[in-house]
């Protein structure tokens, strides 16, 4: 028996991004993340290059 | 994550969900637990350069938007004392002491990972005087003073003067408290304690030990006043960061640490100059590297731009020391290549280009799920299938696999899930 569901490991933006995508395809995805708050280094980001856009 | 049974279509991972000792359907997010909470801990979101609570949000924009508390800090979870504060603030009753880690059980038919990386920690390299020197800072440091929502709300403070904030606060509490002592007794005697103070001095204070005390207490506090007229002195001619260094290749392409160029900090040093420069006209940064990698599509216009507009002077060369005058401005001594002598030169902030290397727990891991790791201990992936592990189902996204940007983490996250999609849809549409 295959299994529906998705496993993503890390809640930066790879996983974030992942989830989604993975989400948009009508795919349960379980999302596991070891700090309290999904969004890895760049949400310790002030702005990111090449746009300067600010991060998360 | 504890435990990984099966294979490719069907894994059974066993998680192991951390307790937050707060009711996460409760919680409305509203900081009112943390503002009481009495217990300060140093905040690692801003990179250890401010504080938080015991009771807190990982960052303010955080999700989900729910409070934690940190065990090990907690006077009531991890010191063993009474507290109790944040219960008796919390409006929703969301606090829950007893609250205990709970295991989930989940059945799925692939594995995405994108467990990310770690900063390199500077430290271990002791010419650049990381731990030792106040104004060296990460560039992960950095960012954080350059934000609005961080520690300096995004002023350009060097970590020194925010130091001697810090200690003139706490001589601020001390003085408070001797002269309240002071004062005490000049009544009670009903004398200065200047008079005491020079029988004290001169030896005519004779034996009572009462005097003897206030003596001494006296002139502690005369030092600790003038200790804290000095400090004040340094605080009102301190001026923010302006001269600023950065400095390349911190741990990558440096035998002794890591073979590999890092990739994405070339670009964040332009990046971090030109807004430091957007913040302060007056800014003017030198960026010391082996080469300016600018990679990708838009960077060598973003690198020239910097240079043109924001100030920036890019110097070739590998920085061999970093020392500290007495003002503790960071020096930085390089040969020229161009004049081909040593030099040195003064900077107000020096920032690190720190390596980016495996996150803390990638061996674990991959053991738990039998994954090989490559020779610098990132995921291992099939050179011509990218986003394969050495695992059927398992596949890898972002710096997990190695350093790379946010563009490029987000392409291979895209074409993770959709590996990961293949695997699993066709199960979909056989259910339904
Ligand atoms: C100072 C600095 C500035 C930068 N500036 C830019 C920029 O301007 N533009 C740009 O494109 N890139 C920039 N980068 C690079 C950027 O940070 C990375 O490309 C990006 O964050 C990679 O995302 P990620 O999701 O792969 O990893 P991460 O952001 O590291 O996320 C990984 C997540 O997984 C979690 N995790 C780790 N291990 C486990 C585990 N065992 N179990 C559960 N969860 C786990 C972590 O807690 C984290 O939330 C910068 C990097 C630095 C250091
Ligand atoms: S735990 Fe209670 S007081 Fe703290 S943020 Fe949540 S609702 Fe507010
Ligand atoms: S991106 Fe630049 S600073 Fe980073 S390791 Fe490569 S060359 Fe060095």
């Amino acid at each position: 028996m295959v299994s529906n569901d998705v496993l993503v490991i890390g809640g930066g933006i790879a996983g974030i991004q992942a989830a989604l995508d993975l989400a948009e395809m009508g795919i349960q995805v379980h999302m596991v993340e070891r700090l309290p708050s999904i969004g890895g280094k760049m949400a310790q980001l002030d702005k990111t290059f090449p746009t300067n856009d600010c991060a998360i | 994550m504890e435990q990984v049974a099966g294979d490719v279509g069907s894994f059974q991972v066993k998680v192991r969900k951390k307790a937050r000792y707060v009711n996460e359907n409760l919680c409305t997010g509203c900081g009112a637990c943390a503002e009481k909470c009495p217990t300060m801990v140093v905040d690692v979101f801003n990179a250890g350069l401010g504080n938080r609570k015991a009771i807190y949000k990982y960052f303010p924009q955080g999700i989900p938007s729910v409070f934690t508390i940190d065990a090990t800090a907690c006077r009531q979870l991890g010191q063993g004392k009474k507290c109790g504060v944040c219960a008796k603030v919390c409006q929703a009753g969301a606090i829950d002491y007893e609250q205990k880690d709970t295991t989930v059980e989940l059945d799925v038919g692939a594995v995405v990972l994108a467990t990310g990386y770690e900063v390199f920690d500077p430290s271990v390299i002791p010419e650049y005087g990381y731990d030792r020197i106040a104004n060296v800072v990460t560039a992960l440091e950095f960012e954080r003073l350059l934000s609005a929502s961080g520690p300096t709300a995004g002023h350009l403070d060097r970590p020194s003067e925010l130091a001697l904030e810090r200690e003139i606060e706490e001589a601020q509490k001390e003085l408070k408290k001797l002269q309240r002592q002071v004062s005490q007794l000049e009544e009670k005697h009903g004398k200065p304690s200047s008079e005491i103070v020079r029988q004290f001095q001169s030896g005519g204070l004779g034996e009572s030990e009462d005097l003897r005390k206030w003596a001494l207490l006296a002139q502690d506090l005369s030092a600790l006043d003038g200790r804290f007229q000095s400090m004040t002195h340094r605080k009102a001619s301190a001026s923010a960061a302006r001269k600023l260094a950065f400095i390349q290749c911190v741990g990558s392409r440096d035998f002794r640490f890591n073979r590999f160029c890092s990739s994405y900090c070339c670009m964040h040093s332009v990046k971090e100059a030109m807004i430091a420069h957007e913040h302060d006209n007056g800014v003017s940064s030198s960026i010391f590297c082996m080469d300016l990698r600018a990679v990708g599509r838009g960077f060598e216009e973003y690198k020239l731009r910097g240079g043109k507009q924001a100030n920036i002077r890019y110097v070739r060369g590998r920085v061999a020391e970093i020392t500290e005058d007495e003002a503790q401005n960071p020096v930085i001594w390089y040969e020229s290549t161009v004049s081909r002598q040593v030099v040195h030169e003064t900077f107000d902030l020096v920032v690190l280009a720190t390596a980016c290397v495996p996150s803390a727990g990638t061996s674990d891991l991959a053991r738990l799920l039998r994954l090989e790791l490559d020779e610098n201990g990132f995921f291992k992936t099939d050179p011509l299938a990218p986003l394969n592990t050495s695992r059927p189902g398992v596949f890898v996204c972002g710096c997990a696999q190695g350093p790379m940007d946010i563009p490029e983490s987000v392409a291979q996250a895209s074409s993770a899930a959709a590996r990961a999609a293949e695997i699993v849809a066709p199960a979909r549409q056989a259910v339904g």
